[in-house]
Order: structure tokens, then C-alpha cells, then sequence
């Protein structure tokens, strides 16, 4: 089963707050963005909610509770 | 003829000017991934030319290679795709072995499918193969309720053999229109398992990749099976291949796939020693940042894969003014668009330094690629 990174993105311009806006592959160095029309996106999705592995921004990995709690947010 | 008559003629036919042929890459030229062979993964699709996948549910039971076995492809082509079975693999009812190309909505849209004006098309391809008997693929929608199998005869083998299939347009079901969604799949068998083969020459909303009865390329072990010159146009004939120079062919493929330093197809020198160089600034955050633009505007925001001396999430080294060095297996790239990327070199934070990364497949060297496919 896959494993998937949350990346945080950094608001320099405002007050450097952090909010994931991609999750990288962890085995493949791949950076996925939040884009419903992108098929690594949808895959993520599928694979996380289907026992997956999620890791949040700091590398601790989430239970599947809140893995799929956090994939119903998202576009 | 003058050309106002063959305009005339041209428009009462349906014949079309620039884009007959829906299939990007048909003539399997642009490859740029990879053109060694590529093993099928039952986690992913994988690309032997660009825009073609191959995908099979049990893994390695056959390759995918730009030109496998070297033969001499038909007059008027110069490569195809070389498909060779690993094994005599007796799939089951719920295996699929396929080839093929999903075609984005807006190249479809002007069909009509799920219409009653629906237009009929001709799908046309040469194809070699070691086995002989009856093949067949389908033609599916984006959600995969509506497939059309069919079926063509390789006669002789190890033969190119010229197909052609004419099929007239759905008029049911649900098809993506002018959208950069899956406006139609098309689908070549390699090995299809009875729950996903219907019966050839007819529209169901069922999900059918193969037609019932169609040859297992992946059967026969060392089976070869090559194809070329894939066209799917409007209209109930085949005509002469749409052959498009390289450089419009390439930039249709790069709305789908880009590559950045993961072969040597940038500045580079023959001792690596002229790399195109990015450079980034600390704007006082804990990141050097910096901006690329592509050169073709993806269908989507793609996913960014980084590679370390022209190996995926391999290392590649971050230098600075300060004369010091450090070695990444990734930069953060969280800021991604369908026309560019901000490139973060996470782990540097000196702001009165300048940060560097020189690009290319050497030791040290970064590259990266850029997925927006169907």
C-alpha cells in the first residue's frame, strides 16, 4: 500500500501560516497537487480512504479516523 | 480540382482541416520518458511512448518498448510500440491486460456521443504480431458505463496488417464534452478476462475491454504484438495517416507530460560541466525560492516528480554564495499551476546567501517531470 506526505504551504507574503496544498508520494518523490482534474490526485484520494497511508506536514501518521476525516475536506 | 471544390468537398464529407486525428502521438515518435522497456505494475499505468499506457492487474506479465525487437516498421513509419509477453499467464475472468490512449474531452466534444446526432468514427491502426487469430480492444466513456468492444483478424504472422473499424457514435449514455476530462478511451486487449469482455460490434453499458473470444497476447510466452499509426477519425472510412511533423507532436504531448533534466535534453555538455543552472533567493522564510514556467500549459495541475543525477527522488545538491553545498532528495514544490511552479529548496535559510542547483542527469544534478495525464 502507498504512502502519502501532507506539504505544507508557507504564506510568506502574509503571516507565514502553513496549510497543506499538496501531499507527496512518499516512494516516489511525487509531488500531488489538490486539483480534482489531476488522476495522481484522485488516486490519493481513493487510496487513502481505502486504508492508505497519511502522514500530516510533520511526519506523524494519522489514523485512519482522521485520514479520512481529512480527505472529506478536500475538493 | 480547384480548391474551392475540394473545400466543398471536403466540408460536405466532414472531412476537417488541422485535427483529424483524435489520437495524440499515433505514429509512437515521441518518447519522452523513457524508450527502454517498461514492465506492467498493477499500481500503476505506465508510458512506453507518450499519451499510450499499458496497465495489467497481475504484475509483470509483459513489456512495453519504443521500437522492442527492432523490425522494420510499416512504409512511412519510423517507430512503434513493441508489446512482449513475459510468461503463458492463463488470465482470469477479472484480468485486464491493455494498451491504449484516453482522449481529452475537448478533442471529442464535436462528436456528439450520448447524442442523437452522434457521429460515426473509423479507428485505424497497423499492427504486427507472433499469434494470429482474432484481437480486439473498446471503446469506453470517462466513467467507464458505456464501451463499444471490437474485433479485427491478424491473418499472418509477425506481418504488419493494416486495420481498420468503423464505428458509429453512441447515442446514450453519459460523455464528457468540451471539458479537459476523458471525452473517450480507447483500449487495445492484451489479455482480457471474461468479466470484462462483451460482446464485439455493439454499444452496452457495460464495462467491456475486450471483445468475448479475442487472442491473450499475454497466453503465449515471448508473444510479440506491435502497433503504429493509431488514428480514430470522423467518418466512416479510413484515410491516409495524419503524419505531423515532431515538433507539433511534441507539444501535444506536453500538454499531458514535461521533463526537466531527466535526460540529457537540456544544456548540458559532454563532461557535465555547462548544466542549465536555476537559481533561487531567501526572502527571509526558511526556503530559497524560485519560478518555472512551462513551455506549454499543462490540461491540469500536474504532479512534480524530483530526480537526483537522472534517478526519480535521487539526490541533488543545493549550493550557496557562502560556498557551501547541501544534498536534497526533494525540493517543495507547494505551489503548483497548470502554466508554472514555484520551486522551494526546503532547508537552506541564510538569507544573505544566493542559492544555485544546476539541472541534468550528473552527479548532483536535479531534474524533475511533470504528469497532467488522463
Amino acid at each position: 500500500m502507498k504512502k502519502y506526505k501532507l506539504i505544507n504551504h508557507v504564506d510568506y507574503w502574509m503571516d507565514n501560516t502553513k496549510q497543506p496544498n499538496t501531499v507527496m508520494l512518499v516512494e516516489k518523490s511525487l509531488h500531488i497537487p489538490f486539483d480534482p482534474d489531476n488522476t495522481d490526485y484522485q488516486q490519493f484520494k481513493a487510496q487513502v480512504l481505502a486504508g492508505a497511508e497519511l502522514q500530516d506536514a510533520d511526519g506523524n501518521v494519522m489514523t485512519q479516523e482522521q485520514a479520512d476525516d481529512f480527505i472529506k475536506e478536500l475538493p | 480540382m480547384t480548391n474551392a471544390v475540394s473545400l466543398a468537398q471536403q466540408a460536405s464529407t466532414g472531412v476537417s482541416q488541422g485535427f483529424k486525428n483524435r489520437i495524440i502521438n499515433g505514429a509512437m515518435v515521441i518518447a519522452q520518458r523513457t524508450t527502454s522497456a517498461v514492465t506492467n505494475d498493477s499500481s500503476d499505468a505506465l508510458y512506453p511512448v507518450d499519451r499510450f499506457f499499458i496497465y495489467g492487474n497481475v504484475n509483470s506479465k509483459f513489456t512495453a518498448q519504443q521500437n522492442a525487437g527492432s523490425v522494420t516498421p510499416p512504409a512511412g513509419f519510423t517507430n512503434y510500440v513493441g508489446i512482449t509477453s513475459l510468461s503463458s499467464y492463463s488470465v482470469g475472468a477479472s484480468d485486464t491486460n491493455t494498451f491504449g490512449q484516453p482522449i481529452e474531452g475537448f478533442n471529442t466534444a464535436d462528436l456528439n456521443w450520448g447524442t442523437a446526432n452522434a457521429k460515426t468514427v473509423t479507428l485505424s491502426f497497423w499492427v504486427r504480431s507472433s499469434l494470429t487469430g482474432t484481437f480486439g480492444g473498446s471503446l469506453l466513456n470517462s466513467a467507464q458505463n458505456r464501451s463499444y468492444p471490437f474485433s479485427y483478424t491478424i491473418s499472418s504472422a509477425n506481418t504488419w496488417e493494416q486495420k481498420s473499424v468503423t464505428i458509429a457514435g453512441d447515442t446514450s449514455g453519459t460523455w464528457v464534452g468540451a471539458t479537459n476530462g476523458v471525452g473517450i478511451r480507447v483500449v487495445f486487449g492484451l489479455g482480457v478476462g471474461s468479466t470484462y469482455s462483451g460482446t464485439a460490434g455493439a454499444w452496452s453499458s457495460s464495462l467491456y475491454y475486450a471483445p468475448t473470444g479475442a487472442t491473450s497476447v499475454v497466453g503465449t510466452n515471448g508473444a510479440t504484438f506491435y502497433i503504429t499509426g493509431v488514428q480514430l477519425e470522423v467518418g466512416s472510412t479510413a484515410t491516409s495517416f495524419e503524419y505531423l511533423d515532431y515538433g507539433r507532436s511534441l507539444i501535444q504531448c506536453q500538454r499531458y507530460f514535461q521533463s526537466v533534466g531527466t535526460t540529457a535534453d537540456i544544456a548540458y555538455g559532454s563532461s557535465g560541466t555547462a548544466p542549465m543552472r536555476i537559481t533561487a533567493v531567501n526572502n527571509g522564510g526558511s526556503q530559497p525560492l524560485t519560478g518555472w514556467q512551462y513551455p506549454v500549459a499543462m490540461r491540469a495541475t500536474p504532479s512534480i516528480q524530483t530526480y537526483g543525477a537522472g534517478v526519480a527522488g535521487g539526490n541533488f545538491v543545493t549550493n550557496d554564495s557562502g560556498s557551501g553545498s547541501a544534498t536534497q532528495s526533494s525540493f517543495s514544490s507547494t505551489d503548483i499551476g497548470f502554466k508554472g511552479c514555484r520551486i522551494n529548496l526546503t532547508g537552506r535559510s541564510n538569507s544573505a546567501y544566493q542559492y544555485w542547483v544546476d539541472c541534468g542527469t550528473g552527479s548532483g544534478q536535479l531534474g524533475w517531470t511533470q504528469s497532467a495525464e488522463l
